[in-house]
């Protein structure tokens, strides 16, 4: 049960963004992914979704062994991938609730009956202390950017991805949503989900500690290490391995 | 002898009948591609059907019993040129509410239709409010008393289920100071085979204090149902009125539709929706005219386009001169959903005084490609997640019917449009995603 991307190389608008990551990430495991503005990391969860604005050039993505490089997103998001959005789009006119129970009901057969749909959400409300009328408002019209964050972790704690994607979750969250969020998170952690957790703070990784550290740069995967290589990094930014990458392309 | 015959209104008739005559069938023209033509309509094919009235609702045609989920209080509906089928609740009587057809209203209550009749129209607005204004059976009539409160929503309906109908309306609404009522009007056209012509008139008058909810809900059917009218209301001091005008259907619709804040402290909401498919056209000018200070008003019009058809919605706000202290705005938008539809959306303001807030814009696009890949991340398969946003975005639109029966009613066939053109929206949303791959 894993997650597994080859050699990818993804362009927008004939500029090579992703120029041949590779990464696995297996059910149970916990991965942060790390690096500068621009580097590509969105551009990775976007592929790994498969926005249509991202062309993949070379390699592939393999999700539990089935080869996922061409499938739609709907496809990938029922096989069990999930994607939790730096910056989610708006839905006008469908209310939290609904969206929910669509996206519930697009992964099973026979749709979720109203009781058991309305504890399951009762539940995770309570988990992520989301207020009762929030489910009413219409998909992240007019929500703060911390309100944004919540509704993702919302949606990926009622569909139960098997990999979970999480680009920049803790930005734009103040010290005690952060908290509540990653303690979410991390409660849904566990031996049937694996997770990607894209930041560029350590202090998300205190609530919820990584099995696996990787560093992009440049659309790269160039260092990969246990939870310790976040502290190093916290210490001493990027520099550091910008030098150790330049020095090792010299040689 | 036929209503009809008092002597104010068959001169009423004949200044109309006359400046029928001295009018030549007009052809809309504006700036750029826009134009509404009637070269297609064969207008001297067409006459106005009489047919016998039937006591039972169940009796009325199915198009008419389809669209009744709800009981109303009172219910009048014409078929072709003639009234059908009235039924008021004795509740409704007793708080002396009238509810019955035009022509019953000059015999019954002739000076109060008298002191109202066209106040706000007239037959020199061109040919076909000419046409009406001399040819008019039936019709419509609704007086609620000062300071009647009505629960249930009175009902009228206009139908057109034969082709060679040419259908001549007009309702006529007062309602009393501080009297409080909803208002829903229905015109609904079965799958005819051929031409017919609906030409109407509607006004409203809404006294000091009052307030209304005024509901226009228009299908005309799959036929060549041409549907040429104009529509006003008029809201004095204190009153309010929130109206709610829906266009699903019709081979050629031309409409002016006026919402005039004539007092201070009158207050309109003003909200439409359209929804055109195949080779339908359709032409809607609408006004916001304050003419008097310290109005308000708020407008939401929103269009979505499918097939080959033709959409044009132009939203004025007029406001006067010493109408100082109102405060307006009117936002327009437009959804293209196939590559052959074509269509626009234009708001435009006239302000003749200072010291007023008002402010418009507009919007003609398509669906937006981010939107519809995040509901597909979540596993939403693509047509339901178009169908969805378009629903999604007439839902701000549907919710301000304030109508549960007419919201459900509004939302069914909008839903079943979008599945109509299932095939087309998937090959417009699924070009454009594969020209974003391209680029
Ligand atoms: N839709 C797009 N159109 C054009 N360029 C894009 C698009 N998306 C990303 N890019 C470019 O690709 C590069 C990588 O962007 P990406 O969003 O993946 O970076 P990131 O690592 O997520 O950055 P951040 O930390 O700021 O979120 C940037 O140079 C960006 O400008
Ligand atoms: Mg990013």
């Amino acid at each position: 049960m894993s997650l597994e991307i080859q050699n990818l190389h993804v362009r927008i608008e004939e500029r090579e963004i992703l120029r041949g990551l590779d990464l696995t990430v297996r059910k149970g495991e916990t991965h942060a992914l790390m690096g500068p503005n621009g580097s590509g990391k969105s551009t990775l969860a976007n592929t790994i979704m498969g926005n249509p604005n991202y062309e993949v050039t070379e390699g592939r993505i393999l999700f539990n062994g089935e080869d996922l490089t061409e499938a739609d997103p709907d496809e990938r998001a029922r096989a069990g991938l999930f994607m939790a959005f730096q910056y989610p789009a708006t839905i006008p006119g469908v209310s939290v609730a609904n969206f929910l129970r669509m996206a519930v009901n697009a992964r099973r057969e026979e749709p979720i009956k109203v009781k058991e749909f309305g504890s399951m959400l009762g539940e995770n409300m309570e988990l992520l202390k989301i207020d009762r009328q929030f489910t009413s408002r219409y998909l992240n019209e007019g929500f703060s950017g911390g309100e944004k964050k919540r509704a993702e972790i919302l949606q990926m704690a009622m569909l139960k991805p098997e990999i979970a994607v999480l680009d920049e979750t803790d930005s734009g969250l103040d010290i005690d949503a952060l908290r509540i969020v990653s303690g979410g998170v991390d409660a849904l952690r566990g031996p049937e989900m694996g997770s990607l957790i894209i930041t560029h703070y350590t202090r998300i990784l205190d609530y919820i500690k990584p099995d696996f550290v990787h560093i992009m740069l440049d659309g790269r995967i160039v260092r990969e290490g246990g939870p310790d290589l976040a502290d190093t990094l916290e210490e001493q930014g990027y520099d550091f391995i910008r030098e150790e990458v330049a020095a090792a392309d010299a040689s | 002898m036929p209503a009809s015959s008092a002597d104010w209104l068959a001169d009423a008739r004949q200044a109309a009948l006359e400046a029928y005559e001295a009018e030549p069938v007009p052809t809309w023209r504006r700036s750029g591609f826009w134009t509404t033509s009637l070269r297609n309509l064969d207008v001297d094919a067409l006459e106005p059907r009489r047919y016998e009235a039937v006591a039972d609702a169940a009796e009325l045609p199915a198009v008419v019993r389809d669209a009744l989920d709800d009981e109303p209080g009172a219910l009048i509906v014409q078929r072709g040129g003639s009234t059908v089928h009235l039924r008021v609740d004795d509740d409704l009587a007793a708080q002396g509410v009238v509810v019955c057809s035009l022509e019953q209203a000059v015999a019954d209550h002739g000076d109060l239709v008298r002191e109202w009749y066209m106040r706000r129209l007239s037959e020199t607005e061109g040919k076909f409010p000419a046409a009406t204004a001399a040819f008019w059976t039936g019709g419509v009539f609704v007086h609620v008393p000062k300071n009647v409160r009505v629960e249930r929503p009175i009902q009228s309906v206009y139908v057109i289920d034969e082709p060679g109908t040419a259908q001549y309306a007009h309702t006529l609404a007062v309602v009393g100071e501080h009297a409080e009522c909803a208002i829903r009007e229905y015109c609904l056209g079965d799958d005819i085979d051929g031409q017919a012509l609906h030409a109407g008139a509607f006004e409203l008058y809404a006294r000091p204090g009052a307030k209304a909810k005024v509901a226009h809900f228009q299908d005309w059917g799959r036929g060549e149902i041409y549907d040429i009218s104009t529509k006003r209301v008029e809201i004095a001091r204190d009153a309010h009125v929130s109206w709610v005008p829906v266009h699903l259907g019709g081979r050629l619709t031309k409409q002016t539709l006026d919402i005039v804040t004539a007092e201070p402290g009158s207050d309109m909401r003003h909200t439409g929706l359209y929804f055109t498919e195949r080779d339908e056209h359709l032409d809607l000018f609408t006004t916001d005219l304050h003419e008097a200070g310290h109005t308000t008003g708020d407008t939401v019009w929103k269009g979505a386009l499918t097939g080959e058809s033709r959409a044009s919605y132009e939203g004025l706000i007029e406001i006067v001169e010493n109408a100082q202290e109102s405060h307006t705005y009117l936002q327009t938008h437009q959804m293209l959903l196939s590559q052959k539809a074509k269509g626009d959306a234009i708001p435009s303001l006239i302000v003749k005084t200072d010291s007023v807030s008002a402010s418009h814009g507009g919007t003609v696009g398509e669906l937006d490609e981010e939107q519809i890949f995040y509901m597909m991340s979540r596993g939403i398969p693509r047509i339901e997640a178009v169908r969805t946003l378009v629903e999604g975005y007439f839902e701000e639109v549907v919710q301000r019917l304030d109508d549960p029966g007419l919201e459900a009613l509004v939302r069914r066939r909008i839903g079943e449009k979008l599945l109509a053109a299932e095939d087309q929206v998937r090959e417009f949303v699924g070009h454009r995603a594969g020209a974003a791959q391209e680029a």
